[in-house]
């Protein structure tokens, strides 16, 4: 029987973890840590809600580090795309820094990983340039806009 | 278990737990331990994974809140079936197939399928979901 004094263990599901920080001038990283699924991808949308708010504020770049996810179903990776559909309407695109398998399978097998530039750590994803279209296909400067969100 | 599978003397292990999202996570965890096990290679145990991650989410949303959601897995050379059921919410409840977990969920398994059985005397009606997964990939 449930006791009303102590709540139960599992009642929220699993930790999952954001710490929002800027760790260089025009560059905001959230970083996560946990299993991300129907019950705990609330709480990664709450962290890139807050992210997202910010960046539109400041005119910042996001780096979503997802070193730490152990597991990514459905629900995560439907905020992670909501969070790229409104990073790509600010006119910037949302950065993923995704090492294992446990994210970039998910990314992987539904597609989602055409939707964001994807790095291996978190210094790569600081350090790299604006993504833009590549040098064999782009269009030279001023001719046409780019077919997708270039990174600012 | 409701449905017509009979334990043909292979490899089956059945979990069940109160049909809340907070306790999907012991179940997948049985999931990529038995793929593991079956020699499953690492893209199909991630796949696994999420695949029955999606269908006990989707279940559970359609779940009655005293339902048990059941999930039996049954290795088999090479591939495994998975089978889970919770107690309909409603007589009527019908799971929706139109969602983004859904697509995802025939793109992670091999073959997936939905079971509506109606109530019939003193048993509730149930929904379940069937999805076969190969150990490794399989051309498509």
């Amino acid at each position: 029987m449930p006791d009303a004094a102590a709540p139960d263990p599992f009642g929220v599901g699993l930790p999952l973890d954001t710490a929002m920080s800027r760790p260089r001038p025009g560059t905001i990283l959230l970083e996560v840590d946990g299993e991300i699924d129907t019950a705990t991808a609330p709480r990664l949308q709450a962290g890139l809600d807050e992210a997202l708010d910010a960046a539109d504020a400041e005119g910042s770049r996001v780096v979503v580090d997802l070193t730490g996810v152990t597991f990514l179903a459905s629900s995560g990776l439907a905020v992670l795309i909501g969070g790229a559909r409104r990073l790509t309407a600010l006119g910037g695109r949302l950065r993923l820094v995704a090492a294992s398998r446990s994210v970039t399978r998910p990314l992987q097998v539904t597609g989602a990983d055409a939707l964001f530039d994807t790095f291996d750590d978190v210094a790569s994803a600081l350090s790299a340039e604006a993504s833009r279209p590549s040098p064999a296909t782009a269009p030279p400067p001023g001719v046409a806009p780019p077919t997708r969100g270039v990174g600012r | 278990m409701s449905d017509a599978e009979s334990l043909d003397g292979m490899s089956t292990v059945e979990v069940r737990t109160s049909a809340t999202a907070a306790l999907i996570p012991t179940i997948r965890a049985v999931a990529s331990d038995l793929a593991a096990r079956a020699d499953f290679d690492l893209d199909a145990i991630s796949d696994l994974r999420m695949a029955v991650d999606e269908a006990c989410a989707t279940l559970v949303d359609a779940a009655d809140p005293t339902s048990v959601l059941q999930c039996r897995f049954l290795v088999r050379p090479e591939r495994i079936r998975v089978h889970a059921e919770v107690e309909s919410a409603k007589p009527d409840t019908v799971l929706s197939t139109d969602t983004f977990g859904w697509r995802v969920l025939q793109t992670l398994a091999d073959d997936v399928e939905v079971l509506h059985k109606a109530a019939t005397d003193g048993r509730r009606a149930t929904v379940a979901i069937r999805l076969d997964k190969s150990a490794g990939d399989v051309p498509r």
